[in-house]
């Protein structure tokens, strides 16, 4: 079915699936099918910032003096999150906009897919403050077989699923051949390989931010590269709100309340929906592993880090209905919930801490003492 | 409405909650000193995720974490009734 940016037949959003229904012409949102996708909107815009507003000049200081592992720690990941935000910043576009048929959820990935660039943005903000040029690092990205290992297993079911979509539009269902390859292109097959994506997207977007923010948030124990901190907070943030609406997806998906063919898929794919999981959990501790190769850093090694990836992984497989796998049920890294918190509780909407109120914040309370040295 | 509503949690803890006071579930367990699993505590995260066994609770804030059946979110929900709580 060719795609068409203004799909001319009139259509009720309200009766269309999240996916695969009639593509969306009137972007209107004054009436939705899952309204929780404007909330998260909404949610998002408000948590809206920019890399230039947290001043990371103190962090080139504090990193002339770390020790040459710690520099490896730190370096590698920010090569990661650079290369897992370079894939958020256009894949849930390109993937998922052709292919999406409410206007609320098409909105939600432009929006997602938006602050995953902004993310993307600060990660040079933060190595350009480092080295004069930064290339050696952005370059390495590419090449390094740690960080391949893992994009071609982030990439691989984002790539799928785009190229049957590419099929379907161009050639429509069928059995095509591709370059000497046979494919076979139905709803039934489209829609699988989207489970599956949005599963891989749910894992990325649960577990493996976090081996990297655990490390910047254990620098940050120790003040050190606290600006670096300070971004990899808002970062985490956003994370957490994108991890919700693939964990809403899924869930909508499994209890029957969208298409009640990916109800079925949702229960025939379960184990492979598990295994992209699990696997993830395995990379992230060879990634661990690959991180103190050169020996561990106050406060954080191997081990620990390993054991929080199994309580965050436990967490968030309960969280799409899966029973817990690991052993470890309590936190082992009770610190990190300090830079997750979210603060935006709106005591005084006048706050200039709460950093999701709104721009141009100025702390208009001002007390005389805080003059007090002032002299004319 | 009960002057105090009863907490029990994985069937050993027993708290009390005043519904007068705008205390979250996350809260009472965390002043208990329980050591309830929480992120962002504002309903997105979904980290306090807790089993409902029995029954009610109100959210103060509008969650925007999916809540499963039988679950309920800590950090935003606060009891209406005598309840018991897994985690």
């Amino acid at each position: 079915m060719r795609y068409s940016t203004f799909n001319k037949n009139p259509v009720n959003p309200l009766h269309e699936p999240m996916f695969f229904g009639n593509s969306v012409n009137v972007a209107r949102y004054d009436q939705q099918k899952h309204a929780i996708f404007e909330k998260l909107i909404e949610k998002q815009i408000s948590f809206f910032w920019r890399p230039e507003e947290v001043d990371v000049s103190r962090d080139r200081v504090d990193f002339q003096g770390l020790t040459e592992s710690e520099k490896h720690i730190f370096i590698s990941n920010l090569k990661y999150q650079t290369l897992l935000d370079s894939v958020q910043g256009r894949s849930p576009n390109i993937a998922f906009l052709p292919i999406v048929s409410i206007p609320e959820l098409e909105t939600w990935v432009e929006t997602w897919s938006f602050f995953e660039t902004i993310h993307s943005r600060s990660y040079t903000h933060i190595l350009r403050n480092l080295f004069t040029d930064p290339s050696d690092v952005f370059e390495d990205i590419v090449i390094n077989t740690e960080i391949q290992k893992r994009a071609s297993d982030i990439s691989k079911y984002y790539d799928d699923l785009i190229f049957y979509t590419q099929l379907w539009q161009t050639q429509g269902e069928g059995e095509w051949e591709v370059r000497g390859k046979k494919y076979t292109v139905n709803q039934r097959e489209l829609k699988k390989r989207l489970f599956l994506c949005v599963n891989s997207v749910n894992a990325l977007e649960a577990i493996r931010f976090y081996v990297s923010f655990a490390c910047t948030f254990a620098f940050a124990e120790r003040d050190l590269m606290e600006g670096n901190s300070k971004i990899i907070r808002l970062i985490a943030r956003d994370e957490n709100l994108h991890l919700v609406s693939t964990q809403q997806i899924i869930n909508l998906w499994q209890y029957g309340k969208d298409d009640p063919e990916m109800q079925e898929i949702a229960e025939e794919l379960r184990e492979d929906a598990r295994d992209i999981f699990m696997s993830a959990v395995a990379q992230e501790k060879e990634w661990a592993h690959y991180l103190f190769r050169n020996g561990s850093m106050i406060g954080l090694n191997e081990e620990i880090l390993c054991q929080y990836v199994e309580y965050i992984a436990n967490m968030r497989m309960e969280a799409i209905g899966f029973d817990a796998p690991f052993e470890q049920r309590s936190n082992p890294l009770p610190w990190m919930n300090k830079y997750l918190v979210s603060d935006n509780v709106q005591v005084a909407p006048q706050e200039a801490e709460i950093t999701s109120y709104l721009v141009g914040q100025i702390d208009s309370e001002v007390s005389a003492e805080d003059l007090g040295d002032f002299e004319l | 409405m009960a002057d105090t509503y009863k907490v029990t949690v994985n069937g050993q803890h027993h708290l009390t909650v005043d519904p007068s006071q705008p205390t979250t579930l996350l809260e009472v367990m965390e002043e208990a000193g329980l050591e309830p699993h929480y992120h962002c505590r504002d309903g997105f995260c979904g980290a306090c995720r807790v089993q409902l066994v029995k029954g009610e609770v109100s959210y103060i804030t509008d969650p925007l974490a999916f809540i499963r059946p039988g679950d309920c979110l800590a950090c935003c929900c606060t009891p209406i009734s005598d309840i018991e709580i897994q985690q």
